[in-house]
């Protein structure tokens, strides 16, 4: 009966695949089409259904309201019949009143009810889908650095995003709308039967003829539509990329047989969307005529039983009003079907990632961490992130309480995968990191890392205010604490200058400063944190002379205090190091101050020699070794 | 007319004015004007026959009414032979109306996809002209999402609205004036409450509309941190972060929540109304008509007959709540998608068109720099006052520090780009005054970043290839004659065997024999993925093929090993006889028998010469080269 019901959810479907399919492999890589989970899958029901549980009084409510609900609309009808029958035929008016009070109390209660179990089963859903939000997050915060590493962020991107969406559907509507469309075909049919089975029967001529053209119908509208997709996916891999390269077109001065091969495929497109809406069309006009049909043979066989006085005109009259509520559920069922196979198959890949178990985890009873000062050792450390490729190869070297070392060697050598190692975003492969001669693993992990501030050469900032970020959010800290800091960093002058001072906004990702001006704030970070050991990867990014300047300044002054490990670019932080280390092909190779070493005349008087030649070429604006490195 | 210009469109909210918004409308519309037509007759034919099935079923019902109710001995068979033919109508009828049915909304739809093919050609079309500068200006994301979803809502703004409206007309006025037929007291105190509820289901639509907007924009707050939390994981590990992050998620993720809910109550609201649309005639006719049933105004078959009516108006007044919602829409998108189409190409082809020198023997190729400056954003000079001269047929070598403007400096002469100051002449033709495409058929042009596109790798070695086999715009002839100039060599050469010999030359002869697929080998993830030297060799074949004029090598052999980067150089050296090529290296080795060395300093010429003068001036240019050779003695 709906028109616009199917006509705005077939395009909508529609639209929605575009949109899937855009957020699915890389653009050009071609598409794979999704894989449709198991309709029913017993494990995954009990998984999701402890998600469930907690709400399951309000599920339990949702499901009771169903009955109710297609009990209102069901009376409906039977009014109708007692009206006719009692009332209009006879010439009765008295009492009729009553019917019609009663059929207004099921328009309302109709709609009423309607609303409450639809807003109660999107609630309930979306407080699962919430906890299961929040678990997800919470657990791939607890994976290691090792997952992330050959994880693509869009993949766990999709888990996170889309796959959770596509989720919503079977929990907050999509399985409990199915009970209640079944349980109204249901109602119908069994109500139908008891009043009179042999019309019942004739009014259900068309159902099997409507089942079976339907099933056919539906075979080839789904060709259609996986047509329909892989065209798009085509189409839109042709325009992305196309926008990617757009000036290698224009050089080559393809814009045309570029724009041709478009256009083949944005027919392909159009011809598979005109082959569906003609397989769509005729769907939708069958279900549409066979209410009408419908009629035609409730009227063609009752109409013998109501001159045989077998039944009345009311109730021939309800026989259409029900079968008019009857076909529209029916429509329902199959689209709702296909939205929980989709469903099934994301829940599939979500507990997949909620089942990786790739965790560095502390120890089940941590030691204690020994008493400061630190005394850091690597001795013998092997390590490679992948199977083939080794990094760290029999590494040896030990920091003392307070000293400052400096690493340094060109790219490839292993310096920040020493930073990694060290705060056990990585464990090594074999030998031993000890600190005070105990092993690093035998501590608390979060304890652990609390001893060392990093500063990354990528400045992790995030959205909120500049005090936020140096506090990391702990209120605890007095402000004075963080003024004191950041005098101390020279970060103090540049947040004043920023409008609001220290509640001055920042971007996704610190995006609204300059790099020199994040890598000062990320000093301050550190010192207000007031580790025992400071960990600094130095940036090469350029920056400006003056925020140079006042760079080299600051780290002076951070690395004053206390044990301190910097991966250095600059040769004003390697000059100044207590102690140089030297690294080449993941071993220690030359270590001591700057003059031992030049003294040397090995790799570390060649990199510096390399230095001044860039220096005297280019003016000397360039961080040291810059050329060679930049990540390990 | 907009100004040319390669600002790119505004993030804000952009409206076309209301008569260019028209004007582009219709101008799409259009074409297809006969199928929307052809689709208007259809839902009229559709419509008459639904419409007339509550009169049959009315007179059946009343027929019977009259038969069972009257007294005494009645022939009952004349009565039933008379109802099933009303019956054998009904079905008819429904079989009329499901074929014209189906025959409006193909043409209704159809027209609506070839409504959005034409779009989607049109703005490919027009992205085509727009150049680097305003790709460099737009975010990808924006363009992407203008060219893909919002199409589709441009299309959904023709097809749905016109289907609805012309339908909800149509049966408005057969209906009423079937309902007028029978009663028109009760059709007014039917109609009665529909402005009412059709009013709040506007607004419920709208507030539908406002709140999705709302959700998606917490959604993508989710992804957007979610994003921010992987990047930085390593960070958020070594602060010991967690835990704030989770905090922090979960705050976000209960505000996405507490929004659904609002989306939740909207939506069941509307569904909710949309009962109370459903319901609301019918229960009017019981209230009042049964009056009049009562009272004998009105017959049983009559009553039976208006609620038909009734029941039939549901979905097009359901129709029109959506079409509201879906204009909406459709106008925001089709607003955007125009304010692309609008953009006006920064590069113009000049209005008095001169053309290059045919080659006739003697060398080509010759590059005048007159004075010319050049900023990206009109703020820092990239090119400051560059003049410089390179004679036909020789090759020149760009050298100079990252950010020194090599790059600028050759994407000027391919006209990608067109200079604030000064002028660059090719064959003593200003390139502003040569089309730009008749300009571009002459660069063979190798960028800095080998970009390859998802097709073979046969393929994207004659990617300009066929642009002058398949583009019949183009004057250039298909070249065919061998890339190593062969002095005896006679007649023309097929495009495979030149293909072959590009393999040769561009070294990529043992890679592509280990691809299984050889050239049929897909490029990307479904086949291979190539390596940064053999992309760059592959970029290399593709530019040679076109047999240039002018051959420029943005740094295109970085990633190729230095004895296959001599071996390509000295082959290039014969290929370009008579013909102008330009390279720009970090490799100072490959430059001793360069021509002519430029060196290239913050946007300036510092020094020029060969490689012999300039390591005698000792400046610039030496200290670097010094600098080189150090560093490979460190990395030996």
């Amino acid at each position: 009966m709906s028109d616009t019901d199917s006509t705005t959810e077939s395009d909508a479907s529609n639209g929605s695949t575009d949109r899937k399919d855009k957020g699915g492999a890389a653009i050009g890589s071609g598409f794979q089409e999704r894989k449709l989970g198991k309709f029913a899958d017993t494990a995954l029901v009990r998984r999701l259904w402890k998600y469930m549980r907690p709400y399951r009084w309000l599920f339990v409510v949702c499901l009771l309201l169903l009955p109710a609900v297609s009990a209102v609309s069901l009376v409906q009808p039977w009014m109708l019949q007692i009206a006719i029958d009692d009332y209009l035929i006879p010439g009765e008016f008295d009492g009729l009143w009553f019917i019609m009070v009663v059929y207004a109390g099921t328009v309302v209660g109709h709609a009423f009810l309607t609303y409450w179990q639809q807003y109660l089963m999107k609630y309930a859903g979306n407080l699962a889908l919430r906890d299961l939000r929040q678990d997800i997050f919470d657990h791939v915060q607890q994976l290691a650095s090792s997952f992330f590493k050959k994880t693509p962020v869009g993949r766990l991107m999709t888990r996170m995003t889309t796959d959770t969406e596509n989720l919503e559907e079977a929990l907050s509507s999509g399985l409990v709308t199915m009970a209640g469309d079944l349980l109204t075909v249901f109602a119908i049919v069994v109500i139908l039967m008891v009043v009179n089975w042999q019309l019942a029967l004739a009014s259900f001529i068309v159902v099997p003829f409507l089942i079976g053209f339907t099933a056919v119908l539906r075979y080839f509208l789904r060709k259609a539509y996986r047509t329909v997709r892989t065209k798009i996916a085509r189409l839109y891999a042709h325009l992305q990329e196309s926008i990617t390269g757009m000036d290698v077109i224009q050089l080559f001065v393809r814009e045309k047989v570029s724009r041709d091969e478009y256009s083949d495929i944005n027919a392909e497109y159009r011809d598979a969307n005109i082959r569906a809406i003609r397989w769509d069309a005729i769907l939708y006009a069958v279900i549409e005529a066979a209410g009408s049909i419908t009629i035609g043979a409730i009227l063609w066989y009752g109409s013998g039983q109501a001159l045989e006085g077998i039944v009345t005109l009311g109730v021939l009259v309800a026989f259409i009003e029900y079968m008019q509520k009857f076909f529209k559920p029916i429509r329902n069922l199959a689209e709702k079907y296909n939205l929980l196979q989709n469903a099934m198959a994301s829940s599939e890949r979500i507990f997949e990632l909620l089942d990786t178990d790739e965790i560095i985890e502390s120890p089940a009873d941590p030691e204690p961490l020994p008493q400061r000062p630190y005394r850091i050792e690597f001795r013998d450390v092997h390590f490679s992130y992948t199977d083939d490729e080794t990094v760290l190869d029999g590494l040896n070297f030990e920091i003392e309480p307070c000293e400052r070392v400096a690493l340094v060697g060109h790219t490839g050598a292993g310096k920040s995968t020493v930073i990694n190692l060290l705060t056990r975003l990585y464990d090594i492969d074999d030998g031993q990191i000890l600190i005070n001669g105990r092993d690093i693993r035998n501590f608390d992990i979060h304890q652990l890392r609390s001893q060392f501030a990093v500063v990354l050469q990528d400045v992790f900032l995030f959205r909120g205010t500049i005090l936020e970020n140096l506090t990391l959010g702990d209120d605890s800290v007095p402000f004075d604490r963080v003024r004191e800091a950041a005098e101390m960093v020279y970060a103090d002058e540049l947040i004043n200058s920023l409008p609001g001072g220290y509640e001055f906004e920042l971007a996704e990702r610190g995006s609204n400063l300059s790099s020199g001006e994040k890598q000062l704030l990320a000093f301050a970070r550190a010192l207000i944190l007031d580790p025992e050991v400071l960990v600094l990867d130095e940036a090469t990014a350029n920056v400006d002379t003056d925020t140079e300047a006042l760079i080299q300044k600051a780290i002076e002054r951070l690395l004053a205090h206390q044990t301190s490990l910097v991966v250095a670019h600059r040769l004003s932080t390697i000059q100044s190091a207590d102690r140089i280390l030297v690294l080449d092909d993941g071993q220690l190779v030359e270590q001591g101050s700057h003059d031992e070493l030049m003294e040397l005349g090995g790799h570390y008087a060649r990199l510096v020699q390399l230095q001044y030649a860039t220096t005297a070429s280019t003016g000397g604006e360039d961080g040291f070794i810059e050329p060679l490195d930049h990540d390990d | 007319m907009a100004t040319p210009s390669d600002k790119p469109p505004g993030s804000e909210e952009f409206a076309l004015p209301p008569d260019v918004r028209r004007r582009r409308l219709w101008q799409y519309f259009r074409p297809y004007l006969k199928w929307f037509l052809a689709g208007s007759v259809f839902l009229v034919l559709t419509n008459l026959a639904t419409l007339s099935i509550p009169q049959y079923l009315g007179d059946a019902v009343q027929l019977l009414r009259e038969t069972v109710g009257a007294p005494g001995d009645f022939d009952t068979s004349a009565v039933r032979s008379e109802v099933i033919t009303a019956s054998i109508i009904i079905i008819a009828l429904a079989i009329g109306a499901a074929v014209a049915r189906i025959f409006s909304r193909i043409t209704i739809f159809n027209a609506g996809r070839y409504i959005e093919f034409d779009v989607r050609n049109a703005l490919y079309d027009h992205l085509a002209k727009l150049s680097p500068a305003f790709y460099g200006a737009t975010p990808t994301g924006d363009l992407t999402s203008r060219t893909t979803n919002d199409v589709t809502y441009v299309r959904l703004l023709y097809a749905l609205p016109f289907l609805h409206i012309v339908n909800t007309l149509v049966a408005y006025s057969i209906a009423l004036t079937r309902m007028v037929g029978v009663d028109w007291r009760l059709t007014l105190a039917c109609i009665l409450p529909y402005p009412f509820l059709l009013f709040g289901l506007r607004r419920v639509m709208y507030a539908l509309f406002t709140q999705t907007k709302v959700v998606q924009a917490k959604l993508s707050d989710l992804s957007t941190h979610i994003q921010e939390n992987l990047s930085g994981i390593d960070v958020v590990k070594s602060y010991v972060l967690e835990q704030r992050e989770c905090e922090h998620y979960g705050e976000e993720n209960e505000t996405y929540f507490q929004e659904n809910l609002k989306l939740a109550k909207i939506r069941a609201l509307m569904n909710a109304l949309i009962i109370l649309i459903a319901s609301t005639g019918t229960l009017v006719v019981l209230i009042v008509g049964s009056r009049f049933v009562i009272d004998g105004s009105m017959n049983l078959g009559e009553f039976v007959e208006f609620n038909g009516y009734i029941v039939a108006l549901v979905p097009p007044t359901i129709a029109l709540g959506w079409v509201f919602a879906i204009y909406h829409r459709g106008i925001a998108a089709f607003d955007r998608v125009s304010e692309l189409l609008e953009h006006e190409p920064q590069l113009q082809d000049p209005d008095d068109p001169g053309s290059l020198p045919e080659p006739s023997g003697q060398h080509v190729g010759e590059i005048v720099f007159d004075d010319v400056s050049f900023s990206y954003d009109g703020d820092d000079a990239a090119l400051k006052d560059v003049s410089l001269t390179i004679p036909a047929g020789s090759t020149a070598a760009i050298v100079g520090k990252t950010g020194s403007g090599k790059s600028t400096l050759v994407r000027l002469i391919a006209r990608m780009y067109d200079p604030d100051e000064g002028e660059i002449r090719i064959d003593g033709v200003p390139v502003d005054r040569i089309p730009l495409r008749d300009l571009r058929c002459e660069i063979g042009f190798v960028p800095q970043e080998p970009f390859l596109f998802s097709m073979t790798v046969g393929q994207n070695m004659r990617f300009g290839l066929d642009s002058l086999a398949y583009d019949s715009t183009l004057d250039k002839a298909l070249p065919d004659e061998p890339l190593l100039g062969d002095e005896s060599f006679e007649g023309a050469l097929t495009q495979r065997d030149r293909i072959q010999e590009a393999i040769d030359i561009a070294a990529l002869r043992g890679d592509i024999d280990g691809f299984r697929e050889g050239l049929e080998t897909l490029v990307g993830e479904r086949g291979v993925t190539l390596s940064g030297g053999q992309k760059q060799r592959v970029t290399i074949a593709r530019a040679l093929l076109v047999n240039p004029r002018i051959l420029i090598l943005d740094d295109a052999l970085a990633s190729v090993d230095t004895h296959t980067e001599r071996r390509i150089l000295h082959q290039l050296d014969t290929i370009m006889q008579g013909r102008t090529s330009i390279m720009l290296t970090h490799r100072f080795n490959a430059l001793t028998e360069v021509d002519k060395i430029f060196v290239l300093d913050d946007g300036r010429i510092v020094e020029q010469g060969t490689h012999g003068e300039l390591i005698e001036q000792n400046g610039v240019y030496a200290q670097m080269y010094q600098r080189q050779k150090l560093r490979e003695q460190y990395d030996q």
